[in-house]
């Protein structure tokens, strides 16, 4: 049996021969290539000086801003403020590039400089510029303006800004943390609910601490907050605006409802409602107050927490037994079990970048927080010991808060640790914490 | 026209398996593989010799290579029994040990270590401590506290171990005074030990050599050492599951000195900004960490190159 090609398939062959010797040729001309791949993943060594005062009123201002932005950047772990007492160069205008020699000389890569000026209308006017000491380059540069009071806040954006541009991933200091607030004896502790900047600053209390109150979670408009509250009769789920102080049980159900979270968008919250000796995940509209039924198992199933996209929800459940973690559809459906370690977990909650879960996992006599990934694999504890609880993330998936007990007489605090455990870091507080929800960037 | 099926299909395996080839063994060549610089050197005959021709820079008195000079350094011989000889601890409740003797006598004695066995016993009673581990050779402090309070010397150790009545209770010893001009006596003044056996001195003092001298001292690649250069400086940033795909390519020119001649340039484009950040920090490395110390030998091949920043393990 004969083939017959026709002349432009011949042609056409040989011509991809051709290319097929080309591309594999091609590359053999370059110039040599090292591969380098140990670096140190080691802080960043930067210099921030106090800002430039416009006037002489904003001396005090132009320090704080320095002093908040160089607080920040320090507990995050990835940067190495550089002490300012080894600064060679003053900076006096930051409109003309800084002589970087100087700044190389003490070993910074980035330096931050800035200028804070009181204006005419009463407002505060913030600029700042992010320079690179190794190649003189300006990263970024911006100006914002805004009231005397806010600061801080100008700084907390300010730091953001720079943590961005040196790390690549959003930053996470515009952002505020609710808690619950513990004074008094173990036996009679007032618990209240208290708002405060992610770094421990301007705490403010929203209840006066006559009910006890749990779980408090931010909705992602970071004007409301859901929560649970012990009032007269079962405990119930609240919601409570932060602007008004306004505060409404949200439905109205024959038992208790408990361990509340908002969806992503802000339009739903989803919580545990008890029934007997079971308890069942429930979805309601804020708005049509519809209630949707999303488990119905003779089990407790609990702590739901929403995927950044909305798409799928993690929860707590012991129908296999002990307390597990399970994924499912947002919407219900079957539910794939993706805890198998040794002892048993709660309290898992979605990192708002989607890769990772975090976890109380509690076995051997300790408790720890931990995080895997969304299928479950990766498991990796970030920290144990006596009791730890409560896990939740910041903004931009990095950093994780939780509160620690340490037994005793005493109560408990606030940490941050980062993903990967390192950085361990306690969050200052009045008194007592416990039960921390970081919110969603505030800008 | 007409072809053969089988040919076609002779034709078609051939051009498959040539092109295989040409992709799978040509894309490699260039990319220098990471290696680790080591102290290790294997050095073949050749290396040698060139090694041991001499440098341009050596000193002209010096008319020949040093190398045979070596061959014949003096043996070490007995290294552990001279490292474990050590002083008597003098101390106030102890009786002064007895001197030894004169230094004339005792260097032909030195090579016997004494019989650990015999000697252990005695140990309770301080005296024969003392006669056990002296070898023959002077010690420094013994010879300091002789001066003070002369004695005989006593005969040779064995003899005295019978001889000697048990040690009396130590009578108080004179003050302790400081004389600053004895200072140098506890100075140790013993050989050193050790030698050198080979390599490092090999060609420590570099005579003029021959006129094919050029070898470059160190055989590791220069793709390795600037590696562990450039290394030392790159910090980089932390960017967690999404890190794992980066790559930064850089084209880097150096002078003759190891530094930089022009800013290096980026040939990957950053998609994202943790690409950005990831290649800023290479470069800023790489400025950083200059001038480069890199075997002159082979400045052809390292004044143009390109360095790859990754985090793709191959």
């Amino acid at each position: 049996m004969l083939f017959r090609p026709s002349r432009r398939q011949i042609i056409s062959g040989m011509a991809s021969t051709g290319l097929l010797m080309g591309t594999g040729a091609r590359t053999a001309f370059g110039q040599a290539r090292v591969q380098i791949t140990e670096g140190n993943v080691a802080p960043l060594p930067i210099a921030i000086p106090n800002f430039v005062a416009g006037t002489a009123s904003d001396n005090e201002v132009g320090v704080g801003v320095a002093q908040v932005i160089t607080n920040n950047l320090k507990r995050s772990g990835l940067f190495a403020p550089i002490d300012q007492a080894a600064f060679i160069e003053k900076v006096t205008n930051i409109d003309a590039p800084p002589q970087f020699q100087n700044w190389k000389t003490i070993n910074a890569q980035a330096l931050v400089t800035g200028r804070m000026t009181r204006q005419g209308d009463g407002r505060l006017k913030a600029e700042f510029r992010l320079w690179d000491v190794a190649t003189g380059q300006q990263l970024t540069g911006q100006q914002y303006f805004t009231s005397p009071e806010y600061w801080r806040r100008i700084a907390h954006i300010i730091s953001d800004q720079i943590y961005e541009r040196l790390t690549g991933e959003k930053g996470y200091f515009d952002s505020r943390v609710v808690f619950v607030d513990e004074t008094g004896a173990k036996e009679r502790r007032v618990k209240r609910l208290a708002l405060m900047d992610q770094d421990g600053a301007n705490v403010r209390y929203l209840t006066r601490g006559a009910d006890l109150v749990l779980t408090p979670r931010f909705s992602p408009s970071t004007q409301e907050i859901t929560y649970m509250e012990f009032g007269q009769g079962d405990p119930r789920v609240y919601l409570f605006n932060i602007e008004t102080g306004q505060r409404e049980i949200v439905g109205n159900f024959p038992g208790m409802s408990f361990s509340p979270r908002f969806s992503p968008d802000g339009q739903r919250v989803i919580m545990s409602l008890q029934q007997g000796g079971n308890s069942n995940l429930f979805v309601m509209d804020l708005r049509s107050k519809s209630t949707t039924r999303l488990t119905d198992t003779p089990a407790i199933d609990t702590s739901p927490s929403y995927a950044p996209d909305g798409s799928r929800i993690c929860f707590e459940s012991d129908r296999g037994g002990k307390p597990q973690i399970y994924t499912m559809a947002a919407t219900g459906g079957p539910a794939q079990r993706i805890s198998f370690g040794d002892g048993s977990y709660s309290t898992p909650v979605w990192s708002p970048r989607g890769d990772y879960i975090a976890f109380t996992k509690q076995g051997g006599g300790q408790f720890a927080i931990g995080i895997m990934k969304t299928d479950g694999s990766g498991e990796r504890i970030l920290t144990a010991g006596y009791h730890n609880e409560g896990p939740t993330f910041a903004p931009n998936g990095r950093v994780v808060m939780f509160f620690r007990d340490p037994g005793g007489s005493g109560g408990p605090s606030l940490f941050t640790v980062d993903i990967s455990g390192r950085n361990e870091q306690r969050v200052p507080t009045p008194g007592f914490a416990s039960d921390p929800a970081w919110s969603p960037l505030l800008s | 026209m007409k072809v053969d099926k089988t040919f076609a299909a002779s034709v078609a395996l051939h051009v498959l398996v040539i092109g295989w080839g040409l992709v799978s063994f040509s894309s490699k060549a260039f990319v220098s593989m990471p290696e680790d610089s080591l102290p290790v050197e294997i050095i073949s005959a050749d290396q040698l010799a060139k090694v041991t021709a001499g440098m341009k820079s050596g000193k002209k008195e010096v008319k020949t290579p040093l190398v045979e000079k070596v061959a014949e350094a003096k043996p070490i011989d007995d290294t552990v029994g001279k490292i474990t000889e050590k002083a008597p601890v003098v101390t106030d409740t102890t009786p002064p040990p007895p001197p030894p003797t004169p230094v004339e006598k005792p260097v032909e004695k030195k090579p016997d270590p004494p019989k650990p066995v015999a000697e252990s016993k005695p140990k309770e009673e301080p005296k024969p401590i003392e006669k056990k581990p002296d070898p023959p050779k002077v010690d420094p402090i013994a010879e300091a506290l002789k001066k003070e309070e002369p004695k005989k010397p006593p005969p040779k150790p064995q003899a005295q171990a019978a001889a000697t009545p048990p040690p009396t209770p130590p009578k108080p010893k004179p003050e302790r005074t400081f004389d600053q001009s004895k200072i140098a006596a506890l100075l140790d003044k013993r050989d050193p030990s050790r030698n050198a056996a080979t390599g490092d001195t090999l060609n420590s003092n570099a005579a003029l050599g021959l006129s094919k001298g050029k070898a470059a001292d160190n055989s590791a690649t220069w793709g390795a050492m600037f590696k562990s250069q450039v290394e030392r400086c790159w910090k980089k940033p932390y960017g967690g599951i999404e890190a794992q795909m980066t790559e930064a390519i850089f084209s880097v020119k150096l002078k003759q000195d190891g530094s930089l001649e022009t800013t290096p340039a980026s040939i990957s484009n950053p998609s994202t900004p943790y690409f950005r950040v990831y290649q800023e920090s290479a470069l800023r490395a790489i400025i950083e960490c200059q001038p480069y110390k890199l075997p002159a030998a082979y400045f052809d091949e390292w004044k143009f190159f390109e360095p790859v920043f990754t985090e793709r393990r191959s």
